[in-house]
């Protein structure tokens, strides 16, 4: 257990850092701002397999459980970034003030789209799955497919009903 | 809606979906019928499979920049502990770092703040880690920490030494700096590497970006935020692939990018990709287009282009300025830098100062000790190079040295050699010498076979030099001591005789290196146990280094700490006292602060102090010891263990045994941690251990971690050890105690047998074993086989040790015992006398013993009719209960 622990938590640093990276190559203009998300998983799996806690686990079942660090990084990221603009006390450094715009927008519709996935969970766990894989861990119809256990033809059925679905969800929500 | 309905809605809308229209609307029509949910719920699905547009659509990417990237500095807070923050410098994946200004003071630093601690604890802990790496480095060539704190939430900050200035290749590059003087940079840059070594600090993550050169031409060394303490026992998942994790892969090591261990070479390597890119003015490989599992590829498979090669085809401009070198110099650059950079972390230097010596043969126009991919070649190069006088002590050295290292990296104690050796660079002999300390009994007879092969080697070199008998000497004493650190005494000792004989020969009676041998035979007698001998060669080794030194003079400090070691050896603890103390004020004088060689003294001091009794002393000392290793060593070398382990020693003979599991068990992590597992003084420290649990009454705890002792010894000196032995007894003592007198039995008759293997002539630890196993025979009620194994025991006590010995005064009052319980009473009065009579005379009686030979006479003489000389013993034992 305390293996696990120890390993998810190095996931979680390497999760971090590689979004961390991402952003900001995109925030400097980086040529290699077109780091995908595909790109951040596999990056993610070269530094942590073979590691104790990740040396038994497919290369997919790893990009699964990084496709939730990433979510759960972000998610929480968004939530203190949320709920400082909601007049949270800057207390930290760390806690640099931000433009009112993209910023809080992109984070209450990070906080909007784990709430939708959090119910479409409760509809269909698999889509939910899904949508995790795809979006945070830039996962491909194909692995997604395999994953799940289903026809590829199925994912895409899948995917275009949860993204029509979450869709409707995210705009009536706000 | 429920997951049915979901079901119900999505097959509809598939059918839909690709429809024109009209069709669309005729088919919802046809299947919803009167369900308006139903077809609202459709509706809105379809709607929304056309808008799309949510943050779906997004790129992660732009996402994560919206939350997890800051805007400005506009927000950054004014002050920071007693710093004013001036603006931001940069910031790395662990924090940002701003450059501020001391309020007081006025001088500025960097300041660098975690950034995100919440992401997972192993942030905190690593940027924690960098914290105290930085604090114990203290080296020009290292930006120094100054200071270090929390903000109001918690948020953990520290300040160092700003340094301005470009990167190294930068630099290089824009002052058009020739060749000789970027080895000069280079060769600094290593200074600095060896110095975070000698404090078993790996930095992992060398690359120009963070080797700064200021404007006056000095090296800075910065970030070791992946940087990792050798010994410190990370988490496994962070000993893997945390070092790749911010690893600039075009200086990473094959090893970082396959996650095997990474050590001391690992930081040779980077530093042989910086020589390169130094030299041929580009990086070896061209990762810049490639995807993270080519450029592995890459770096593990692909040979680089000789440096020689690149650096020819350089447009004009980006040559190197100045004087190139010519074909032979090329050839010994190329070497040099592709043997740093070799793949296979055996074949590169064994050590940055290996590095750093090949550097300077270079620069003085002196052959290399590495030759491309040949280490073995190195043995016979000191033969080629005689004419070379000067260097050539320091070369043969440095040629055993680069094999010891090749091949005690193949044994897999490469940490062991490596940061042993980065310990102690000053002197030649000294970094040889220790190059084997902690690997010697480990090896197994295969592999030391191996380099005892090659310094076979290295003495038939050594002795073809007859024409230099000073360097004859300084060679033969050095492997000599190699020779003793491996265990072959009767090597080392005709090796140190003649290095003894050559020196008198050649520099007369009197000379300090005569003394200098004269205390390396005096200690290797010491190991040899030959007290007397080696207390007379290391006294006129002290007379006569101190009649032709000064005392400021090293070799009269390390004389007198010899001479200090032999006596506490001889158990002359007083005289031994004395000594050391000398020993030690000689030191502190000498080596003007803190040293390896002081430590050694005063540990050795405080170790005499035990010895003697003085526990206050030992233990007030121990910690000094303790604090001091710490500083020169970093928090998890074995030095620290050793102390620990000392301290513990303390706690136990006070019978504080909670403390002294405490410090057991933290000298434990650390040992296992830089030995492993399977290392014997892991199982030493094991069986302390498991003594304390003893000790404790955890006879289960105790029981588990000595059988893993016992493992650990049997596969590391084999069965038949001394070692094994003495572990077998603490589990026998522990089942015996649990009335599991089969398997005491076991345990004692295996301590027996393999005692009289190891001791076949006799010896008094054949006693103990024999008068241990003798207990479980007497409860068991076997008296003859028990009679058969006291009288054994106390022939090998009264023999061996002396037949008024403690150890004799138990055997018989046990004997006694067994006799009694036989009725054989006259026997059993006689025995029981005799042990109670040596007991009763000792300065300090045993009290226990006392009264468990009183109980037997008492009733053995009531047996006999002696009522009134019972009641004499009945009285004694009331006394002694009532005197404790």
């Amino acid at each position: 257990m305390e293996r696990d622990r120890q390993a998810l938590d190095a996931l979680f640093s390497v999760a971090y850092e590689e979004l961390r990276r991402l952003a900001s190559a995109i925030r400097s203009d980086d040529a290699s701002a077109t780091i995908s998300p595909t790109a951040l998983v596999n990056e993610a799996w070269i530094k942590l397999a073979g590691s104790r806690g990740f040396a038994d686990l497919s290369p997919l079942h790893f990009k699964r459980i990084a496709a939730r660090a990433m979510r759960q990084v972000l998610i929480e990221a968004a939530r203190k970034r949320f709920a400082r603009k909601r007049g949270g006390r800057d207390v930290a450094l760390v806690t640099f003030d931000d433009a009112v715009g993209a910023t809080v927008s992109s984070a209450s519709e990070l906080l909007a789209l784990d709430a939708a996935l959090q119910d479409l969970a409760r509809l269909s766990p698999r889509q939910a799955t899904l949508v995790e894989s795809r979006f945070f861990g830039g996962l491909g119809i194909a692995e997604v497919a395999d994953m799940l256990g289903v026809s590829e033809a199925t994912a895409h059925r899948d995917w275009r009903a949860a993204r029509a679905w979450l869709a409707r969800e995210l705009q009536s929500g706000t | 809606m429920t997951p049915d309905r979901w079901e119900e809605v999505q097959a509809i809308f598939h059918e839909a979906v690709d429809l024109d229209p009209e069709a669309r609307h005729r088919y919802l029509d046809a299947v919803c019928g009167e369900d308006a949910e139903l077809r609202s719920e459709v509706d809105a699905l379809l709607r929304g499979d056309e808008a799309g547009h949510t943050v779906l659509d997004r790129d992660l990417g732009s996402v994560a920049t919206g939350v997890l990237e800051e805007r400005d500095e506009g927000a950054l807070p004014d002050v920071v502990g007693p710093y004013r923050i001036l603006g931001r410098l940069g910031e790395g994946g662990m924090g940002v770092v701003l450059l501020a200004e001391r309020e007081d003071v006025g001088h500025r630093v960097a300041l660098k703040v975690l950034r995100d601690a919440w992401v997972s604890p192993t942030r905190r802990s690593r940027f924690a880690s960098e914290r105290r790496t930085l604090a114990q480095l203290h080296h020009p060539a290292i930006a120094q920490l100054f200071d270090a704190g929390a903000l109001p939430d918690g948020t953990p900050w520290f300040a160092m030494e700003h340094v301005e200035g470009l990167p190294l290749t930068d630099y290089c590059r824009e002052h058009r700096t020739p060749l000789g003087e970027r080895l000069r940079l280079f060769r600094g840059v290593c200074e600095a590497v060896q110095h975070a070594h000698r404090h078993a600090v790996i930095h992992r993550d060398l690359k120009p970006s963070n080797i700064l050169v200021t404007a006056d031409g000095a090296i800075k060394l910065l970030d070791f935020g992946i940087a990792k303490q050798l010994d410190t026992p990370l988490g496994e998942v962070e000993q893997t692939r945390t070092g790749l994790r911010m690893m600039t892969p075009a200086y990473a090591a094959p090893e970082q990018v396959t996650g095997d261990r990474v050590g001391l070479h690992t930081d040779v390597y980077s530093l042989g990709v910086i020589l390169y890119e130094l030299l041929a003015g580009r990086l070896p490989f061209d990762l810049s287009t490639a995807t993270p599992s080519e450029a592995s590829a890459i770096l593990l498979a692909q040979d680089p282009a000789r440096p020689s090669t690149v650096a020819r085809v350089r447009r004009h401009s980006d040559r190197l300025p100045g004087t190139a070198p010519g074909r032979s110099g090329w050839a010994d650059l190329d070497v040099l830098c592709l043997t740093a950079m070799h793949k296979e972390p055996a074949r590169r230097y064994a050590s940055v100062d290996a590095l750093i010596r090949d550097v300077d043969h270079f620069l003085r126009g002196e052959p290399l000790d590495a030759r491309p991919d040949s280490p073995v070649y190195k043995i016979g190069k000191f033969v080629r190079r005689n004419r070379i006088a000067v260097s050539l002590a320091v070369g043969a050295a440095a040629s055993v040295i680069g094999l010891v290292g090749f091949y005690t990296l193949r044994l897999g104690v490469a940490r062991d050699a490596a940061v042993e050796a980065a310990a102690r660079t000053q002197r030649v002999q000294g970094f040889l010498m220790n190059l084997f300390q902690g690997g010697d009994p480990a090896m197994g007879p295969a592999e030391s076979l191996h380099v005892v092969t090659l310094l076979d080697r290295g003495v038939q070199e050594a002795d073809a030099l007859g024409a230099e008998p000073v360097i004859q000497g300084e060679l033969f004493e050095t492997l000599g001591r190699v020779y003793q650190q491996l265990g072959e005494f009767t090597r080392a000792d005709s090796l140190l005789q003649t290095s003894l004989q050559v020196r008198r020969a050649a520099l007369g009676a009197s000379h300090p290196d005569v003394a200098s041998s004269l205390v390396a035979l005096g200690s290797l007698r010491v190991q040899q146990a030959e007290f007397d001998e080696a207390e007379r060669l290391i006294r006129e080794g002290v007379t006569l280094a101190r009649a032709r030194l000064p005392l400021s003079d090293p070799r009269v400090a390390n004389a007198t700490s010899a001479l200090g070691k032999v006596l506490e050896e001889r158990g002359e603890y007083a005289q031994a006292i004395t000594v050391l103390g000398e020993a030690v004020r000689l030191h502190e004088v000498q080596d003007r602060g803190e040293s390896p060689e002081l430590a050694t003294a005063l540990l050795e001091l405080a170790n005499s102090h035990f010895y003697a009794g003085n526990l206050e002393e030992a233990d007030s000392l121990s910690r000094v010891v303790l604090a001091m290793g710490r500083r020169l060593y970093g928090e998890g070398h074995p030095f620290i263990a050793e102390e620990l382990v000392n301290l513990g020693a303390v706690q136990y003979e006070w019978g504080r045994f909670d403390e002294a599991e405490r410090y057991y068990r933290e000298a434990l992590a650390l040992t296992r941690a830089w030995y492993g597992e399977d290392h014997y003084r892991t199982a030493a420290n094991l069986t302390m251990l498991g003594r304390a649990l003893v000790a404790r009454n955890r006879d289960d705890d105790a029981m588990a971690v000595l059988s893993e002792a016992l493992a650990v010894q049997e596969r590391s000196f084999g069965p038949i050890h001394p070692a094994v032995a003495s572990t077998l007894n603490d589990l026998g003592t522990i089942a015996l105690r649990r009335d599991r007198l089969d398997l005491a039995a076991d345990y004692f008759g295996r301590m027996r047998e393999t005692y009289r293997q190891v001791y076949p002539a006799g010896h008094w630890l054949v006693g103990i074993a024999a008068s241990n196993l003798s207990n479980v025979h007497g409860r068991q009620g076997r008296y003859t086989n028990a009679e058969r194994l006291l009288r054994e025991a106390v022939d090998q006590f009264a023999r061996f040790q002396s037949p008024t010995h403690t150890n004799t005064a138990i055997g018989r009052v046990k004997l006694g015992r067994i006799l009694r319980m036989q009725g054989r009473h006259a026997e059993a009065a006689e025995e029981s006398g005799a042990g109670y009579e040596i007991l009763k005379s000792q300065p300090n009686p045993l009290t226990a013993w006392l009264r468990y030979a009183a109980t037997d006479l008492a009733q053995a003489f009531d047996q006999l009719g002696h009522p009134e000389r019972a009641a004499e013993f009945r009285l004694a034992m009331a006394d002694s209960a009532s005197g404790q």
